[in-house]
Parts: structure tokens; C-alpha cells; sequence
């Protein structure tokens, strides 16, 4: 029925498949939660720390590989991002690390992700390249990530493809809008003004105390009037869990090199060529730490860097200021602590301060 | 049969595959296979890929196929197994299987 | 003179294993869909041996299937794939009686009518893993005439006598049961797993065991058991050469049309010819013993 291919019979397969009995699997895999077992989580933490790696907090889940009562493999998952992979270094071999990875894509698709990222350190590229996972972008000599299909990044840029629009100057800003304030209408009018056509990307990620659909609706609002603007769903490439993990988790006050770049390198090699952004816009920091920081990232990974493709040029727009302070979309989740809303009405829209009151007047926000 | 969720079949060891499919984003039907014999053989992996397809009537979805010299025969079972789980169907009809 | 000296158990959701077990060369290939199989995997498994059991390096050894319990949701499948596929044996798990044995045979002659399949062509063996399948080892072994065998699998066994495996003197009744149960219904029997596949001489040890009480052979779990087995079993080179003399007289007695076999002036029976000829098909495919 199908023509097979007899060259493989040539060669018995390799001796590690037939080392151990075979009614059962070599491996037996267990799929656990660590956070709830100290005793457990020592023993990971150990098995990691063997390999060079730091346990992390925050993992969903982990499946384990202990024959035994010995642990000698472990990898976790939180939401799609495969991280602290690790095997007990006298028992590597294609055959159990393999296995250790197919295990934990099927995990992630009965978790319900199927698109998965996973950072690692460039020199393990060519491993994981052999685990179904592609290279994305890679910061050199310090880490890569990795998505675990070929046509994701491709498919998204064909589909940005079609948003193109021609001129000399194209530009983009890519916001969170954690709410949208006058601060954001601003920039957005400024930056519309100097380009021939303006890409306005709105963070997808669901991680912000207002939901990404509040946020999207009230950008679309917010920004009706302001001509040559398309505005775009932000997606899993840009500033979300899995291109920047930190970001979600400023509260810890560190956002690492690495995290930054990752993120303006899928912009820079694949978002910006797409469309054919030529300028990227961003407001000035005056507050938060951890976005300045990412303004600053940004001109030296979309500007300064060598890459092999072409640079985007970043400007700063200086924010706008009510009442002589600056406005910003920090300060309006200060005030929405506080329940301010006669502060807020001055710094945002009014569909904005619709909602806010709306759904949050009775809403208790846990600490941050 | 209509792929109405992603799913996965296979493993990555070697002389096997791993399978996903998902339902299709604009109604094509997208293959892309990724092998280690892919010189040698791809042309009739994608052979058996689009026959296996064609008899369950798969006509849209996207099918990505990371396989690692496996027979024929692992290829035809292990792409059913991703689109009956895709498909949600648990009747097998034996005639469109063989 | 089918050969059953050795049954290989692959996990029938192992690909490469499925693709490669052949070269090993035992008697038997037993795909298993049962226990080898994670619940997550019983829909993969079953599509990989349906297509395996087709693959032509499977045509010249005998395939055996084994399928989960039919009162489970997997087993009624498992059938249809392995009958369609061409299994030439059904392996069926826990078998406690004849009426296990007949309720599989009634659905095999459906799938074999359903799918063309040349009617009476799927054989069947059954597995005794408890006290009652022991104890009903003889209905059992009588209660199909596609019934090619009956097995002992020593794992489950063990657990229902509450005891667990040791040196033997736990299977001994068992052994002795199922032996006596398949030669009087005139089929095969198999002993069970030796599953500490670093241990080679305590393998030789049982194997010697059940060559000597009359076992045609042994499931096993690793390819490097098949060697061992085959030439344990293997007859020397006297055994050998008495064969091909009571061969060689039977022949002549037939040509002759004579009715009484006879040897160095000695009446042979039929039990003699047939242990010959059995002796002279395991030096062929395994020469004299080593």
C-alpha cells in the first residue's frame, strides 16, 4: 500500500533503545506541582542548580522523570513558555531528553497551549532545533528564543503584509494603555502627524488589571479622528509573557538585558520589515523605572544594533502635562486605587473615565 | 473531517514523528514538513502526508510535521491519530484509515 | 510446524520499536495495545499497529496482537484494528474463562465478515492471569478451534494467589495447569515475562525450567533474550542426528506403505515422529546448541 523505504533496515537501530525492558516505557514521567511540596522542590531546585539553572517561581507545573525514587529530569511550563528544562548530566542521551520534551508539549496541549516559547543559551539552539522548536531571535552569547512551529512568526508577518502601507515614513507605537489617557491620544496625534502612516499596536497580554479588550476598545476610541492610522491587535511577539516576561513583573523593580531585547528584536527583525516601519515613537519616561529603561533598550536594540536588517529609527516624544505634571497611565492606577475619580477626569478621555468608573468603582484591588 | 482544535500526536525520537494540526486560520489547507531525510525523502513524505488527508477528506487546517525517519507506515498513523483527536471524532470509519 | 519459541512484546505505541523489531528475528511479534500503553496513548497505538501489522517484513513472521479487555472502551476497537490490520493472532489479557474466549471469537467472525476478511483466518490465544482462569485452564484451552495457545502471564497471576514473584515456586501449580491444559486440547503454551532482563543466567535457569516441562516457549521483553532462548532450546547435535534417522525411517515406512515404523529394530510411534520433526525445524531455524 504505501512504498516504504528499505534503506533503514540496513542498520539495527541504536543500542539505547533496547537497554532497558520494554513493557513498560524506559520512562516513566509524573506531572506535578511543586509549589505545594518543599520536599519536592528541593530536590528540583537541586537537579537545576547541578545544570547551571535557578529555580523559578511561578511555574504552572512540572513533569518530572524519577526511576527510582531518583530524580534525574525535569522541565516546566508556565502558561505557554517551556522553562528549567534540565537532566541529571550521567544520564543524558538523545533518547530520555527527547522524550522529557515530547512529554511537555503534550502537557501544554492539554493545557491548552499549543504555541510554546522557550529561551535558552544560543549554544543549545541546534538541541532544542531537534525538539520542534525554531530560533526566533537570538542576543549573542546570551540567550535565544524559540518557538515550537515554523509558520508562527512567518504566518503573523504575512498577515501584517497585508496592512502595508506605502511612504517614506512609517512609523509605529506599540502601547499597553493600562488605562488610555490623554498622554496616549498625544503621542499618538504626534506621531501621526510626521508619518506618512502610523501602526498602533495595542499589548495583547491579558496580564494588566484592565482587560485587553477594554483596553483595545478604548485605544479605538481614544484615537478616532487621527488620520493615516491602522490599529493593530497586539499578538505573542511583542511585549508579551513570552517575548518579555519581566515586564509583567516590574513589580520585582529589574528588568534584565536580555528581556528587553528579546522583545525589540522580533520588532526590529520581523514586525518593523513587515510593514515597513521606518520610525518608532514612545512617549518620555518620567516615572516608572522599568519602561524608561525600555525607551533607552529601545534605541540601542531598533537603532544602534547591527542585525542585518534595517534600523528603526526610535523618537521620544516629550508627554504631554495637565496642570504641569506629566500625564501617565501609572498615575491613573495610583488614582484608581485611591478611588480619585475628579483627578482622573483631568488626565484621560471620557470614554476612558466611563469605565473606569463603570467597573472598577466597587472593584477591590489586592496590594500590588 | 473538520479540524475544529489543535492537536498532537507522535514523539520526537528517533523513527517517529510529531504531528500537529490546527483548524485553519482562512480556510487553506497548510503542510509543512520539517525532516531529517527531508532531501531524500520529502517528496514522499508529503506524498503520503497529502494521501493520508486526502482520504479523510481534510481539505483545510494547518498540518506542521517534525519527523525524524519514520516509516510510511508511522506517518499515515501518526497524522490519523492527530486529526481524529483534531476532529474530535471518535467512530473510526476503517475504510478511510487503510 | 509453526515454531513458537519466542514472543517479543513491543509497545505498540513505540514507533521506532514497531518499525525495527523484525530484525531481531523471533517466532512471534506480539504488538501490545494493553498494559505497554498509556490511557493518553490507546487511539495512537492502535493506528500504529493497524499500519505496522501491513508493513511486508511482517508477512513471513507471525504477528500477535494483544487488545485490551472488550468490556473496556478500547478493546472492541483494538479488535477491529488488529483483524483489519492482519494480525494472525489475537491475544486476549485476563482470559477467565470459555466464555471470554467465545464472546472474542463471536466478534471476530463479524469484523472478518465485515471487512473480507478470509473467514477463520484470525486466530486467537488467550491469557490466563488469575486463580479462575487457572482453574478453568482445560474449557478454556478447548473453546475455539482458532484457539492456537494459551499463556500464563505471571504478574497479575501472582497478585490474585497473594503472593509475588520468587524462584518459581509460586507459578508451580499454574505452570503445571495451563502445560497439562493445552496439550490435552492439543494447542501451544507459553510461560510467562522474565523480566530482569540483566540477569542471564537467572533466564537460562527458567528457561531450562519449562523446555524440560514441556513449554513451547516464553513471552519475552527484550531482544536480547531471543538468542538465548532460541539456543537453549535448540537441540544437540545427537538429538539432531537420532531425528534424521527416525525421520528418515518414517519416510522410508511410507514409501513402502508399511504401517509399523521401525528403528534399529525397534517399533517408533507417532509422538516420536512428531517430537522429531519438531526437533529438526528448531535446528533449522537455530542450528545445534551452543
Amino acid at each position: 500500500m504505501h512504498m516504504e523505504r528499505p534503506e533503514r533496515f540496513d542498520v539495527l537501530p541504536p543500542a539505547p533503545l533496547w537497554s532497558n525492558p520494554i513493557v513498560l516505557d524506559d520512562f516513566e514521567f509524573l506531572t506535578v506541582d511543586p509549589s505545594a511540596d518543599p520536599a519536592l522542590q528541593a530536590e528540583i531546585r537541586a537537579l537545576l542548580a547541578k545544570c547551571g539553572l535557578d529555580y523559578e517561581d511561578g511555574i504552572d507545573v512540572f513533569v518530572i522523570c524519577r526511576p527510582q525514587g531518583r530524580l534525574i529530569a525535569c522541565v516546566g511550563l508556565e502558561g505557554n513558555i517551556v522553562k528549567c528544562a534540565a537532566i541529571e548530566p550521567d544520564c543524558r542521551g538523545e533518547s530520555l531528553s527527547l522524550k522529557l520534551l515530547g512529554e511537555v508539549v503534550h502537557l501544554a496541549v492539554e493545557r491548552g497551549h499549543s504555541h510554546l516559547f522557550l529561551y535558552t543559551a544560543p549554544e543549545n539552539q541546534t538541541f532544542f532545533r531537534g525538539c520542534g522548536f525554531y530560533p526566533l531571535v537570538e542576543v549573542p552569547n546570551y540567550v535565544s528564543l524559540m518557538e515550537n512551529t515554523p509558520v508562527g512568526i512567518r504566518s503573523y508577518c504575512n498577515k501584517l503584509k497585508t496592512e502595508r502601507k506605502e511612504g517614506a515614513t512609517i512609523g509605529a507605537i506599540v502601547m499597553n494603555a493600562n488605562p488610555f489617557t490623554w498622554g496616549h491620544q498625544y503621542l499618538v496625534a504626534e506621531a501621526a502627524k510626521a508619518c506618512d502612516w502610523l501602526h498602533v499596536f495595542v499589548v495583547a497580554e491579558d496580564a494588566s488589571r484592565i482587560s485587553y479588550r477594554d483596553r483595545y476598545r478604548l485605544v479605538e476610541l481614544g484615537i478616532r479622528g487621527i488620520d493615516r492610522v491602522t490599529l493593530h491587535h497586539g499578538s505573542q511577539y511583542m511585549v508579551s509573557r513570552a517575548t518579555f516576561p519581566a515586564y509583567f513583573f516590574k513589580e520585582k523593580g529589574m528588568v534584565g538585558h536580555c528581556c528587553t531585547a528579546v522583545d525589540l528584536l522580533l520588532f526590529r527583525n520581523f514586525i518593523a520589515p513587515a510593514l515597513g516601519v521606518t520610525h518608532r515613537y514612545v512617549g518620555t519616561e518620567p516615572f516608572c523605572p522599568t519602561t524608561r529603561k525600555y525607551n533607552e533598550d529601545m534605541k540601542y536594540w531598533l537603532q544602534a544594533a547591527e542585525t542585518g536588517t534595517p534600523r528603526v529609527t526610535v523618537i521620544e516624544i516629550p508627554r504631554t502635562a495637565v496642570m504641569g505634571s506629566p500625564v501617565s497611565a501609572s498615575e491613573v492606577r495610583r488614582l484608581l486605587d485611591a478611588r480619585d475619580f475628579d483627578r482622573i477626569e483631568a488626565l484621560v478621555p471620557p470614554a476612558t473615565l466611563e469605565l473606569l468608573y463603570e467597573k472598577y468603582r466597587t472593584v477591590c484591588f489586592p496590594p500590588a | 473531517m473538520k479540524i475544529v482544535k489543535e492537536a498532537l500526536a507522535g514523539t520526537l525520537e528517533s523513527s517517529d514523528l510529531m504531528v500537529k494540526v490546527a483548524p485553519a486560520s482562512d480556510g487553506t489547507l497548510d503542510i509543512v514538513i520539517n525532516s531529517e531525510v527531508i532531501r531524500q525523502f520529502g517528496a514522499q513524505i508529503e506524498k503520503v502526508v497529502r494521501d493520508t488527508l486526502g482520504k479523510l477528506d481534510v481539505t483545510e487546517g494547518l498540518v506542521v510535521i517534525e519527523d525524524k525517519g519514520a516509516l510510511d507506515c508511522a506517518i499515515c498513523a501518526r497524522l490519523q491519530t492527530a486529526v481524529l483527536r483534531g476532529a474530535e471524532c471518535q467512530d473510526l470509519d476503517w475504510s478511510v484509515l487503510s | 510446524m509453526t515454531l513458537r519459541r519466542s514472543m517479543l512484546f513491543l509497545p505498540g505505541s513505540n514507533a521506532a520499536m514497531l518499525s525495527t523489531a523484525f530484525v531481531y528475528k523471533p517466532d512471534s511479534i506480539m504488538f501490545d495495545l494493553e498494559d505497554a500503553v498509556s490511557l493518553r496513548e490507546k487511539d495512537a497505538a492502535r493506528l500504529l499497529v493497524f499500519h505496522a501489522l501491513q508493513l511486508p517484513v511482517y508477512r513471513d513472521i507471525e504477528t500477535v496482537v494483544r487488545i485490551n479487555q472488550l468490556s473496556t472502551p478500547f478493546g472492541p476497537k483494538d479488535l477491529e484494528a488488529a483483524v483489519r490490520g492482519g494480525a494472525d493472532v489475537i491475544r486476549l489479557p485476563k482470559t477467565d474463562s470459555a466464555e471470554d474466549v467465545h464472546q472474542l471469537e463471536a466478534e471476530v467472525e463479524r469484523i472478518e465478515r465485515a471487512s473480507g476478511r478470509e473467514f477463520g483466518s484470525t486466530k486467537l490465544m488467550a491469557a490466563i492471569e488469575s486463580a479462575s482462569g487457572v482453574v478453568n485452564a482445560l474449557s478454556i484451552a478447548k473453546s475455539s478451534p482458532r484457539l492456537i495457545g494459551i499463556a500464563l502471564a505471571g504478574f497479575d497471576y501472582v497478585m490474585d494467589m497473594q503472593t509475588e514473584r520468587g524462584d518459581g515456586t509460586e507459578l508451580f501449580y499454574a505452570r503445571c495447569a495451563v502445560l497439562h491444559a493445552a496439550r490435552a486440547a492439543g494447542i501451544d503454551a507459553f510461560d510467562v515475562v522474565y523480566s530482569d532482563v540483566n540477569n542471564e543466567e537467572g533466564f537460562l535457569k527458567e528457561v531450562d525450567l519449562i523446555k524440560r516441562m514441556g513449554f513451547n516457549g516464553k513471552s519475552l521483553i527484550n531482544p536480547r533474550q531471543i538468542e538465548l532462548l532460541h539456543n537453549a532450546y535448540a537441540p544437540t547435535e545427537e538429538e539432531v542426528d537420532y531425528a534424521r534417522r527416525v525421520i528418515a525411517a518414517a519416510e522410508q515406512a511410507e514409501r513402502q506403505g508399511l504401517g509399523v515404523i521401525a528403528l534399529n529394530g525397534k517399533m517408533i510411534d507417532a509422538p516420536i515422529v512428531n517430537h522429531a520433526k519438531r526437533v529438526l525445524s528448531r535446528a533449522q531455524a537455530s542450528g545445534t546448541r551452543k
